[in-house]
């Protein structure tokens, strides 16, 4: 197989530095930090705190049906194709737009590259996905 | 001004620590941030009005930001968000009362600083991934596939059911491996909790300053060998939000 590396799949290009979308905000300092709790003999004033909740994963019947639905959307049809795994054995970025994961053991590696080319083309707005707010009471 | 206030508690700092003329303190207006200094400590705070909620976006972002900003310049440790005492005479209190510790917390994470590890799993790679691997999964999906939502209900949630538990399975083991990976780059490790089905390994690491460049490395490597799979962010650097929980105060 023909290796060219510098197909845009230098490291670094995977990892995105990131945050500060409010999720990000909410996730990162949310119920975090020291307490100072009115036990302690300190002047602590109660205020008001808007409802902030980060979101908890619960499986609930609405997540499955959600997976559901997704097996739809994407049309997400599994080719088990054997063979692969030695590709996969050896990727360099170049096994194939698909194959960069070699350190997932089995399962990544029985999928089969034209599966993944053909989703991954289609899977651009990821935000749709981004935590949401949810009131513990709308549960 | 008849309107009463009381002090917002950011984080405690070694009393060096200056508040730079720029920080952006929570409150609409913004107000303006301080350092109540008490012996070697201090604490970094601002004026709030006690009517009137916080936790809006902007408040959320500018504790953090002055945290993250003092955070990268010296030891911080940050006080939980909301936290409002009566005033600096309260803040004398709490930093005297609680000198050691905040003195051994703050030793503790000079030179430090909080990295984030933060995987979301990309959905059609991750369920074409399950039900490659799973024929009872994968005749669901045949069963349901372009069939309407309320006719294959009960399989649909059966489908559902199966690609969670996967999903899980696989969290769990990725968490494992980033901690594999990135761990033994870092002083301490910290796990976090996923706030998406889709979460794949999630946790903070706390990194030496001279091993930055080290971790971002080892953390763009772990990215890479998961790109296909999952969508890798880190986020950084921060306070230590994620390693404070051993010096509550709550007894």
């Amino acid at each position: 197989m023909t290796v060219a590396t510098t197909g845009g799949d230098q490291a670094g290009g995977a990892l995105e530095r990131g945050g500060g979308s409010l999720a990000d905000v909410v996730e990162t300092v949310l119920d975090k930090g020291v307490v100072i709790d009115a036990q302690v003999s300190v002047a602590v004033v109660g205020i008001q705190l808007l409802e902030i909740n980060a979101r908890i994963v619960i499986a609930s019947v609405e997540t499955y049906l959600r997976f559901a639905e997704a097996v739809d959307r994407f049309d997400i049809t599994p080719k088990n194709q054997k063979g692969l795994p030695d590709l996969v054995e050896g990727a360099s970025g170049a096994v194939g737009k698909g194959k960069a994961m070699s350190g997932l053991g089995k399962a990544a590696k029985e999928i089969s590259g034209a599966v993944v080319d053909s989703l991954g083309d289609r899977d651009t707005d990821r935000d749709r996905e981004r935590p949401r707010r949810r009131r513990d009471k709308e549960r | 001004m008849a309107e009463e206030t009381g002090l917002f508690i950011y984080g405690i700092v070694p009393a060096d620590v200056e508040p730079t003329a720029d920080a952006i303190g929570v409150g609409e207006p913004p107000g303006e941030v301080t350092a109540v200094r008490h012996g070697e400590l201090a604490a970094l705070v601002s004026e709030v009005p006690l009517e009137g909620p916080l936790g809006r976006p902007a408040d959320l972002t500018a504790y953090q930001e002055l945290l993250d900003g003092t955070a990268a310049v010296a030891p911080v440790l940050p006080v939980r968000f909301g936290t409002v005492v009566t005033g600096a005479d309260a803040v004398a209190d709490l930093l005297e009362a609680h000198q050691d510790r905040f003195a051994a917390a703050l030793d503790e994470f000079e030179g430090r600083i909080q990295y984030i590890v933060h995987g979301r799993y990309e959905e059609p790679a991750l369920i074409g991934d399950v039900l490659a691997e799973n024929p009872a999964a994968a005749e669901l999906a045949d069963q349901v596939r372009g069939q309407p939502a309320e006719a294959t209900r009960p399989q649909r949630i059966r489908l559902g059911e199966m690609i969670s538990q996967a999903v899980e399975l696989r969290r769990e083991a990725e968490n494992r491996q980033l901690i594999e990976e990135l761990g033994g780059l870092a002083v301490a490790t910290a796990p976090r909790v996923p706030s998406n089905e889709l979460d794949a390994g999630s946790a903070a690491f706390l990194v030496d300053r001279d091993r930055e460049d080290e971790f971002v490395d080892a953390v763009e490597a772990y990215a890479e060998q998961r790109r296909e799979l999952i969508r890798t962010r880190l986020l950084g650097p921060l306070a230590p939000y994620d390693f404070v929980s051993a010096h509550q105060l709550v007894e």
